[in-house]
């Protein structure tokens, strides 16, 4: 497989991202600790590379301990989604008839719920938590996930390998999980756990940026961060969430086209 | 056509719409149980919200149900949001039907995402047109524009557009203008700015922009059009007219995430309506209200669904074909 320059971009960006959460969470991040009202406002500089916060605090560790507010809880969505939304896929796409038309009515209703909606009404009820909101996203993510694998499966369900592997007296079963899941849906379940990632890092960082939900200060996220620095007359604070935030999107957008081209070649 | 067929046709064509409809509404219920399902299995209840709950607690859990099982109560609240009781306000304007407060705020609302899905169909279906022919990169950089989430967007145009002014306020080259400062008065400006945003970021104009510009490169190379071509026919007004059938696929697609973007930008912006009394309610746990609205949003969207696939199956006769 040869990446594009593109997707390179994104390999290396999400790669970063990924080693910035592990770093956080196996560092002992302590967002009090870093509290240096005589270091204020600093501008960038080797000590401090992306200068400190009207707190003192520096940027850069904040930035990095950001990424585990959404890592971690979106493997955590990526996951839970996928183990809904593939086997629902796989079994409408593989059954047909009553079955496929009573499991896509199931995720129409599902679908009708704005992701937004449901994740803060779960924050609500259930309480304002990662787990919580990870859960959100992954209910209001499968119905986009199992369509896309439904439609995949669905195209070749009269394929001629299908034919040829069941005439060599394959089950059903490893027909469906070997050859259909794991070899002709891999780079659709691919993009659709990267898409709902970034789907993941928007509703995190927009809940935090509003505030009442998601991160709250002194704990770091790239959208409580934004709304924290802001109208304090330093730019290297405001500007490094906002470009992080830009570029891990764009990454992710890149890397998810790329799955869906090297789906195109399947 | 024979007129034995015609008059058979009309029947079938009753037939799916109906069943359309049968479907619509199903998808209503089960998006209320589905909710209803996960607000009643929360920790806590409705009463422990109200400032005397604990006084109140033995009357009103035997009214609300509250000392039922969960399916008879998530059955009781059914039946009687099926009859338009969708119960009282209990934070937001304590005593107020639900009806009665989002009624004015949803109805502001739509209009809002109305105005801005058939934004983003134009600018997306004129950009794609103009790019259709050239190379990704014009693609590449749509999607850099579009890429930022809805409320970073915003905040960088309120911030941006209040610093503007003010720097030309400093300087003596306007007087402040009747908009400013963005979001602290209200202001046509910040309307048109939630559906400016709205229709561009969270990737809603890069969406838009791949989705026509699919469509037309599918179409360019399209025998019928070769064919129109061929007799000498512009064949502008029949791309256009096949362009129908992807646009409503497309909103059909977004208008959710159109939705769950105004939440957030009438937060953003101070705008009032259905988005930041959703938020409100949910923030200050007000739950008939935030259940509510939350159905009310299902139902919008399911109705701009079930509009999308009538428009498709009236646009497209290859569509007519499946549905038949």
């Amino acid at each position: 497989m040869r990446l594009s320059l593109a997707q390179r971009f994104g390999a290396v960006v999400l790669a970063v991202v990924v080693l910035a959460a592990v770093w956080s969470q196996l560092a002992g991040f302590d967002p009090v600790l870093g509290v240096a009202p005589q270091a204020a406002n600093l501008g960038p500089s080797l000590a401090h590379p992306l200068g400190t916060d009207h707190l003192g605090r520096e940027v850069i560790t904040r930035l990095a301990a950001a990424c585990g507010a959404f890592v971690f809880p979106g493997l955590l969505a990526v996951t839970l989604c996928g183990a809904l939304a593939v086997p629902l896929g796989a079994l409408a796409g593989w059954a047909g008839g009553s079955v496929e038309r009573f499991v896509r009515a199931m995720l129409g209703t599902v679908a009708s719920i704005p992701p937004l909606v449901l994740a803060l009404l779960l924050c609500s009820a259930w309480g304002n938590s990662h787990t919580h909101l990870a859960l959100a996203a992954a209910i209001a993510y499968m119905p986009t996930f199992a369509e896309a694998v439904f439609a995949r499966i669905a195209t070749l369900r009269q394929a001629e390998f299908l034919v040829a592997a069941r005439a060599y007296g394959l089950s059903e079963w490893r027909i469906v999980w070997r050859h259909l899941i794991v070899a002709a849906c891999g780079p659709t379940i691919a993009r659709q756990g990267l898409l709902l990632f970034s789907e993941y890092l928007v509703l995190e960082t927009t809940l935090s940026y509003l505030g009442g939900f998601g991160v709250q200060e002194p704990m770091p996220s790239w959208g409580n961060m934004i709304t924290f620095e802001w109208g304090r007359g330093n730019l290297a604070p405001l500007a490094a969430p906002v470009i992080a935030l830009w570029l891990t999107l764009l990454a992710l957008a890149w890397l998810a086209h790329g799955a869906a081209e090297e789906r195109s070649h399947v | 056509m024979t007129d034995a067929a015609a008059s058979s046709g009309a029947p079938q064509a009753l037939g799916r719409a109906l069943l359309r409809v049968v479907g619509f509404a199903l998808t209503i219920a089960g998006a209320a149980l589905l909710l209803l399902t996960l607000m009643h299995a929360a920790p806590g209840d409705a009463i422990d919200q109200l400032p005397n709950g604990d006084a109140l607690r033995p009357v009103l859990e035997r009214e609300w149900l509250l000392d039922r099982p969960l399916w008879e109560q998530v059955l009781a609240h059914f039946s009687r949001a099926a009859q338009g009781d969708l119960g009282v306000s209990l934070v937001v304007r304590p005593g107020a039907t639900v009806l009665e407060v989002m009624s004015a705020p949803l109805l502001r609302s739509a209009t809002w995402v109305a105005a801005s899905i058939a934004l983003s169909l134009a600018w997306g279906a004129t950009l794609a047109a103009a790019t259709s022919r050239r190379s990704r990169a014009a693609g590449r950089f749509v999607e850099i524009a579009s890429v930022p989430p809805v409320f970073l967007v915003a905040h960088l145009a309120v911030n941006g557009l209040n610093a503007g002014a003010w720097r030309l306020m400093q300087a003596d080259l306007i007087t402040r203008p009747s908009w400013f400062a963005l979001p602290d008065e209200a202001s046509w400006l910040r309307t048109t700015l939630a559906i400016v945003v709205l229709a561009l970021g969270s990737g809603a104009l890069s969406r838009t922009h791949l989705a026509v510009r699919t469509a037309l490169l599918e179409l360019r190379h399209a025998s019928f059009i070769d064919a129109a071509r061929a007799r000498g026919e512009d064949t502008r007004p029949l791309i256009a007219r096949h362009l129908i059938a992807p646009l409503a696929h497309l909103t059909a697609e977004r208008v959710a995430a159109h939705v769950a973007g105004l939440i957030i930008l009438e937060r953003v912006l101070l705008l009032n309506g259905a988005g930041s009394l959703f938020w409100r309610a949910s923030l200050e746990r007000d739950w008939p209200l935030a259940l509510g609205l939350a159905l009310a949003a299902a139902t919008g969207v399911a109705a701009t669904r079930l509009a999308c696939d009538g428009v498709r199956v009236l646009a497209d006769p290859r569509e007519r074909e499946v549905s038949g």
